[in-house]
């Protein structure tokens, strides 16, 4: 453990490394405060930058990104009531009360500091846990792996909004997506079209910027509102929010470890833990501590879950290759991208980029605590943005990112159908983010299950004989039925699904 | 608002004002399109890269661009302009060999060389410690013995190492199966949890993995080639004859431009790449890193790749031979 981020030293405290992690947490902040573009949104537009920089700065940028973007989203749900992204949701039941009898300054201290002490907490948890995971999954060969690949696939399924059903159809798209190009075992061209340009398939970058920044683009478009500038209480600096949260200690610690929990879980996400997390703290409080009508504890409780989700998000992202939600599923994307396969062997053989990961997540959220205080006099700016500038802005770095990735016109046409496809999708309610875990896992699965039957000498059997792989198997069946057991229920009662917050 | 506009308007200007600027090649940076995925071998081209940038004055990235066997780096290389500032990888896979399997349409004549860069010997090589074949010809017995029982990867199915594998294995009518891994250091996992009993791999896979295996035997018959893999034996001091000769059992590659481009700037680019090869830093950087200089100048180019072209075809009749003789052992 203190190994890796002995290795990891030297490859993190670089100048452009440390510069690029600041930046990244200004502009997750920035990108999360814009109410409609979360942590993900920021990530994919500074991915096509990324790919051209060293792994760990580039990393560091897109972790902080992640991190900045998580906590941004707080306030504008304090200010606004409209959270800035998903995982600020329950943060307007007690911040924007708390805003409106004049306590916008301290809630927005509070949830801040709650962020970063409660990424700080998911933090150490991924160094203790991703080292200790990733060394059990050395005994991992090829049946394990497609073992595991399928793993990823049903759980982003049964956890992604939406039906199950349709996010297991969406992860198929995905694999779909993953066959064109080369077959890795024979080197013959699958789906191309005699389309050198797809001889290793779409550039999974232009396809989720398209299918998430472009086809947001066209939603915001149509909320309409381009001109609106919301009328804002102004924030000064100020280090009040630190000293308020020590009164919150149990209930920070409690949150940041139910956030990181449910990052581990693979799909579940920032939202779903902010919502239990609150949920726990109302439950444990006192009458007269006032939730839902401007508790400071119930900022501290949203905001410290949502960013320790990040830590457990990463950890069976880094140590398996399973991504824990949308957002380190393209972060793995972008590490899978600069050379580095996630898994154990990223922890064996380049122990200073794992090392280097983890001081960027540790770095971001110290980061996170100094500008997300000195800085908040700015938010209010950032806010009264209209979105008539800011759109164009979005499409801008969108098409500039896709087309620097190998100055390629196809990649900006790739994108174009994927906003295309995205927003359709996301019309008929599909989840996006299995598309994106089925185009990373599908070859993973798809060229472990054939090298697993290479392997074998007695057919299948390899999948069962070999105890962890028939474990996750064993695992995997049992969510299956998990999905038919819901898909089932859903058509039977449509009403109350409806109302399924998951 | 007012400022915005300014910076705009100089902006503008100041693109408008470029072209008007010194015609001097290379007035901006170049790029080097190499055909494999980030990692060891892309270092060394790298540090060829940042030689002859110094030279030049101007930053050459090299940009990966993996794909079709190493065919994707030469078709978005054919698609730009021949004005030098798009330099081909070219490897021996994307350059000879995909052309003769029929997957790409040119052949090495169609390109203008600047100087060959490095080359890259084999190895077959065993987990650390392994007990049951101590030396080369006792696998080869094993495997001759039990026809594909030994599980075998040589990285990617086809390529360069698999052909010089597969050749060893046809001269000694030995049968192993083969499974194929796209990226050889997931393949080096499974060499050492034991799913897989012998591996072919690179000097740069060999450099990062030292203390994981025993190298039975290098697969090139040059003095310089035993030394990369610390004084190995070669496959000839077992008796055992490889069948290809010279460059052709490695990987090497020879950066290449389009075959119209300007003789000045192909001119120029050979005086800054020959400069940055001969520099004795730039050569022991490779050397450390297991690749070898080999210094073939530009003049020297259809001398060398002509006969490789030949010998190669004896690698790929050795990959048929081994699918025949897998298939009928599945049979």
């Amino acid at each position: 453990m203190l190994e890796l981020i002995r290795e990891g030293v030297p490859l993190f405290f670089s100048a452009q490394a440390l510069l690029l992690t600041s930046l990244g947490v200004a502009a997750g902040l920035v990108i999360g405060v814009l109410p409609g573009l979360g942590p993900l949104m920021g990530i994919v537009l500074m991915l096509p930058v990324a790919f051209h920089l060293p792994p760990v700065p580039a990393m560091g940028m897109l972790i902080a990104i992640y991190i900045g973007g998580s906590a941004g989203g707080s306030i504008s749900a304090i200010l606004l009531r409209i959270p800035g992204t998903p995982l600020a949701a329950a943060t307007l039941f007690d911040g924007y009360p708390m805003a409106q009898k004049g306590r916008a300054q301290d809630a927005v201290g509070l949830a801040v500091s709650a962020s970063a002490i409660g990424g700080l907490i998911g933090g150490l948890i991924l160094l203790f846990f991703s080292p200790i995971l990733a060394d059990f999954a050395l005994r991992f060969a090829p049946p394990e792996y497609a073992a595991m690949a399928i793993l990823g696939l049903l759980t982003i399924s049964l956890v992604s909004e939406g039906s199950p059903l349709k996010g297991m159809l969406s992860g198929g798209l995905g694999l779909v997506l993953a066959m064109v190009g080369t077959d890795e075992f024979t080197n013959a061209y699958r789906f191309t079209f005699g389309n050198f340009n797809l001889s290793s398939g779409p550039h999974l970058v232009a396809v989720v910027v398209g299918l998430f920044a472009l086809s947001e683009v066209v939603f915001q478009i149509e909320g309409g509102g381009f001109l609106k500038r919301p009328s804002i209480d102004r924030l000064g600096i100020s280090l009040k929010g630190l000293r308020l949260i020590l009164s919150h200690k149990l209930n920070l610690l409690r949150s940041a470890l139910i956030g990181t929990f449910f990052g581990a879980i693979p799909g579940a996400g920032g939202d779903v833990s902010a919502f239990i997390s609150y949920a726990t703290a109302k439950r444990l409080a006192r009458e007269e501590e006032g939730y839902g009508d401007g508790a400071p504890g119930g900022v501290v409780a949203t905001e410290a879950a949502n960013n320790g989700t990040c830590g457990g998000a990463l950890i069976p992202s880094l140590s398996l290759g399973i991504p824990g939600d949308a957002s380190t599923a393209v972060l793995l994307g972008a590490l899978f991208l600069l050379g580095f396969f996630p898994g154990p062997d990223l922890f064996q053989n380049t122990p200073e980029i794992a090392g280097g990961i983890f001081l960027a997540y540790l770095t971001s959220n110290v980061v996170l605590l100094v500008l997300g205080l000195l800085l908040a006099p700015f938010f209010g700016s950032v806010l009264r943005i209209p979105k008539a500038w800011l759109l164009p802005i979005v499409l801008l770095l969108s098409t500039l990112g896709t087309y620097a990735l190998q100055n390629s016109v196809f990649d900006l046409w790739v994108m174009l159908v994927f906003g295309v496809v995205g927003y359709v999708l996301r019309r008929a309610s599909y989840p996006l983010a299995p598309i994106i875990i089925g185009m990373i896992l599908g070859p993973v699965l798809e060229n472990n299950f054939r090298r697993a039957l290479l392997l074998s000498r007695d057919g299948l059997s390899i999948f069962i004989e070999r105890p962890i792989s028939a474990t996750i198997l064993a695992v995997d069946a049992l969510l299956l039925i998990a999905i038919v057991i819901s898909t089932i229920r859903r058509s039977i009662s449509p009403r109350a699904s409806a109302s399924d917050p998951v | 608002m007012k400022t915005i506009k300014m910076l705009a308007g100089a902006l503008v200007c100041a693109t408008l004002a470029l072209p008007g600027a010194a015609q001097q090649f290379p007035e901006r940076n170049i790029e080097n399109i190499y055909p494999w995925a980030p990692g060891a071998t892309m270092a060394a081209s790298q540090v060829i890269a940042d030689a002859m940038g110094q030279e030049l004055g101007v930053n050459i990235s090299v940009v990966s661009t993996p794909g079709a066997a190493g065919t994707k780096a030469f078709e978005t290389a054919l698609s730009r302009p021949a004005d030098g500032y798009t330099i081909f990888d070219g490897y021996v896979a994307p350059l000879v060999l995909q052309p003769m399997q029929g997957n790409a349409d040119w052949t090495y004549e169609d390109f203008t060389p600047l100087w060959s860069a490095t080359s890259n010997s084999f190895a077959i090589v065993v987990r650390e410690g392994e007990d049951r074949f101590e030396d080369l010809p006792a696998l080869i017995a094993y495997a001759q013995e039990n026809p594909g029982e030994l599980r075998y990867s040589p990285g990617v199915a086809g390529g360069l190492p698999h052909m010089v594998g597969a050749k060893v294995l046809q001269t000694s009518d030995a049968v192993a199966q083969l499974v194929p891994y796209p990226e050889i250091d997931v393949a080096i996992r499974d060499l050492r949890s034991g799913i897989l009993d012998f591996m072919i791999i690179n000097p740069g896979v060999y450099t990062v993995n030292k203390d994981e295996v025993d190298v039975l035997a290098v697969l090139s018959e040059l003095e310089d080639a035993s030394e990369t893999y610390d004084g190995a034996p070669r496959v000839q001091d077992f008796g055992i004859d490889l069948g290809m000769s010279g460059l052709a059992p490695m990987g090497w590659n020879w950066w290449l431009v389009r075959e119209d481009t300007p003789e000045d700037v192909v001119a120029t680019l050979r005086e800054a790449m020959g400069a940055a090869l001969n520099d004795e830093e730039v050569q022991q950087r490779l050397l450390d890193m297991g690749y070898v200089p080999t210094l073939y100048s530009p003049e020297q180019y259809a001398e060398i790749v002509g006969p490789v072209a030949d010998d190669l075809q004896s690698g790929i009749d050795a990959v048929a031979w081994e699918e025949e003789q897998l298939q009928s052992l599945d049979n």
